[in-house]
């Protein structure tokens, strides 16, 4: 028996899907990059606006707080919003008038936004001149880093947005995980719970095939799937980085090497969906299974983050023991991770075999 | 080649067969019988290891079924009751890929069995008809030349012309010193091709014969339907065993004295007359009816 005939065929079968898929991801990943330069200009454009505006605290409260902002051409007037949070969703009016400064008491303790805006004329919106706020040596944009939804894509770093290094840890691994995770969460179940269901099983199983091959074939074919996502990824960002001129950033083999550390994450989702298709050997049920496992690990991960006391449960989330941003930010592959979840793949599905070996099919 | 031992299957509190005992000599053909849900494809799937075993024991080629799984599929061929394939390829990859798995590399049994069976290996799995998908099935299950053919329902589906292609092909492979053990609930298809069979009633074999022994035991069956007025009593003659009358037809059966029973049938004006050699079905239809009224719901 040639070793791999399986997993060869489910290749065969499925060419056209992966293809679509992989073009998918070669379009996005380097589209993506291709926003980089405009989201560069516009994030320096904003940042400066922060130099425009200065703020001067006291030390007490009930002291005087003083904003002052730069003038601006054309403007009939100037207004002042504030907020306790920077996306000033509950902002109230604090200013509107001609002075390029106010002063007024400290009666807070938390942290304020202030959003000083030019008025050109009745007709058009005001201009952003600039964010001030009360904490000092922090952008705005750190702040929205400080979220523990952001802080889990860049493994608690401060990440500079205005190189393409920290662009691609936000904007692309933000949601990379997902699509590859749920990609693969979807073949690994479909591929095995659908023997089941197309009636296949017996006849593969009449070869002298064993059900612990059949597994393992099956897995060895996400295995090389996972891998062939993660290379066409890697084209489409450092053909999209080289497209722009920002290669010199940083290198492809960077870029393959943050990826490649998903594919013991990428393994674990395959195992987890080759363990629910064995168990329940029904398509929807083992996909809703899996795909419940991967959002769960994830919010495990995010909710780990909100407090020290709730930091164990990213110790029990896959998703810490992937950190991209330790290649392309720390210039560090952290091959401890990459073992720990490769174990876990294995046992995983050495768990998922002796579950097969014990049922019945069903007829 | 293939001895059960006191075999149980519960599928929870359902029993699927209990105690079951049968066993299938080499070189034979082997038929099982029995009415939907007696427990056929249950036995069946537990020689193959596709079921667990609650109870007893199965030894196919001296090997023991679930530990030696492997090693006796090398061996052994199958046709499943419900034959599903891989959607999308050509039937002739799709053969060629099960043959690989089974480190087979000839491909000639495949063409000349795809031949006679009139399939065009040419074609996509998904664009078969049912009819060509269980010829996909006949197919793998005998393309690598295997000692044993286990079948469930391997006829249900076929045309009356490739049933007795069918036939010719299990004829052959017996010849080739091979072992078929097949299930039906078409009584026909049993009397045609096997030596032996097996009834199975709510999961327990309750006859296992010679197709032969069987024969004479059931005798014959006559069927006349008289165009003038006759008595019961012109055909209680020596050798009649059974004598069934219904608006001027009669059916008797026979196991000797056919003579006799034919020149008191000729004194009469002949509508229609059959003549079977044996009667199986009857034999069947009897021992089920027994069998429910021993139940008390006859």
């Amino acid at each position: 028996m040639m070793a791999g005939r399986m997993a060869y065929m489910e290749l065969r079968t499925g060419w056209k899907g992966l293809l679509i898929f992989g073009l998918l991801i070669l379009v996005v990943s380097a589209g993506m990059v291709q926003i980089f330069p405009t989201f560069r200009d516009s994030l320096t454009e904003e940042l400066e606006g922060a130099n425009k505006v200065s703020l001067e605290l006291p030390d007490e409260q009930g002291g005087n707080v003083t904003l002052s902002w730069e003038s601006m051409e054309n403007a009939t007037s100037y207004m002042v919003l504030e907020d306790s949070r920077l996306s000033m969703v509950t902002a109230k009016l604090k200013y509107k008038g001609e002075e390029t400064s106010i002063t007024f008491e400290k009666d807070f303790e938390e942290k304020r936004y202030y959003a000083v805006t030019a008025v050109l004329n009745e007709t058009s919106d005001p201009l952003l001149i600039g964010i001030a706020t009360t904490e000092e040596g922090e952008n705005p944009f750190q702040e929205l880093l400080q979220n523990p939804i952001y802080k889990g894509f860049t493994g608690g770093r401060n990440v500079n947005m205005l190189e393409a290094k920290g662009f691609i840890t936000l904007e692309f691994f933000s949601w990379w995980w997902m699509l590859a995770g749920m990609f693969i969460a979807y073949l690994s179940v479909s591929v095995i719970a659908s023997d089941f269901e197309n009636k296949h099983m017996d006849v593969l199983l009449s070869t002298p095939i064993s059900r612990r091959r059949y597994l393992i074939e099956k897995f060895g074919a996400m295995t090389v799937v996972a891998l062939l996502i993660i290379l066409v990824a890697t084209a489409g960002i450092a053909g999209g980085l080289t497209s722009i001129n920002a290669l010199n950033e940083f290198s492809a083999d960077v870029v393959f090497l943050s990826l490649i550390g998903c594919l013991p994450f990428l393994m674990v989702i395959a195992a987890v969906g080759v363990f629910t298709a064995v168990l329940f050997q029904k398509v929807r049920a083992s996909m809703g299974v899996t795909f419940a496992f991967v959002f769960a690990e994830f919010f495990l991960y995010a909710f780990g983050g909100f407090s020290k006391s709730l930091e164990w449960m990213k110790t029990i989330s896959i998703f810490q023991y992937w950190d991209y941003a330790s290649v392309i930010i720390d210039d560090f592959f952290k091959a401890g991770d990459f073992i720990v979840l490769t174990i876990l793949a294995l046992v995983l599905l050495i768990i998922g075999i002796w579950v097969f070996e014990k049922k019945d099919i069903p007829a | 080649m293939i001895e059960i031992e006191n075999l149980t299957k519960m599928y929870g509190n359902h029993v699927g067969v209990k105690d079951l005992n049968l066993a299938v000599r080499k070189g034979e053909i082997m038929g099982f019988l029995g009415p939907n849900g007696a427990g056929k494809t249950t036995t069946i799937r537990s020689c193959l290891a596709l079921l667990a075993k609650t109870a007893g024991e199965i030894t196919i080629f001296g090997l023991d079924s679930h530990r030696d799984a492997v090693a006796i599929r090398e061996k052994t061929g199958y046709l499943p009751g419900e034959f599903g394939l891989i959607s999308s390829v050509k039937v002739s990859s799709y053969l060629k890929y099960l043959l690989s798995l089974r480190g087979y590399e000839r491909t000639e049994k495949m063409m000349s069995l795809a031949k006679r069976l009139e399939l065009d290996l040419n074609r996509k799995t998904n664009e078969l008809s049912k009819g060509n998908k269980l010829k996909v099935g006949i197919i793998q299950s005998l393309m690598g030349d295997p000692d044993l053919i286990i079948m469930d329902e391997p006829t249900s589906g076929l045309d009356p012309l490739m049933k007795q292609e069918f036939y010719r092909i299990l004829r052959e492979e017996k010849k080739g010193g091979k072992t078929v053990f097949m299930s039906s609930h078409i009584l026909a298809d049993v009397e045609r091709v096997c030596d032996r069979v097996a009834i199975i009633r709510k999961g327990q074999v309750k006859v296992m014969e010679e197709i032969q022994a069987l024969q004479e035991k059931t005798g014959k069956v006559l069927e006349v339907e008289f165009g003038d007025p006759f008595t019961i009593d012109e055909f209680k003659l020596e050798g009649v065993s059974e004598i069934q009358q219904d608006n001027g037809r009669i059916v008797l059966t026979i196991h000797e004295n056919l003579d006799g029973v034919i020149d008191a049938v000729s004194k009469h004006r002949i509508l229609n007359m059959n003549l079977k050699t044996y009667n199986l079905e009857q034999l069947f239809l009897k021992y089920y009816a027994q069998g429910d009224s021993e139940r008390g719901d006859a």
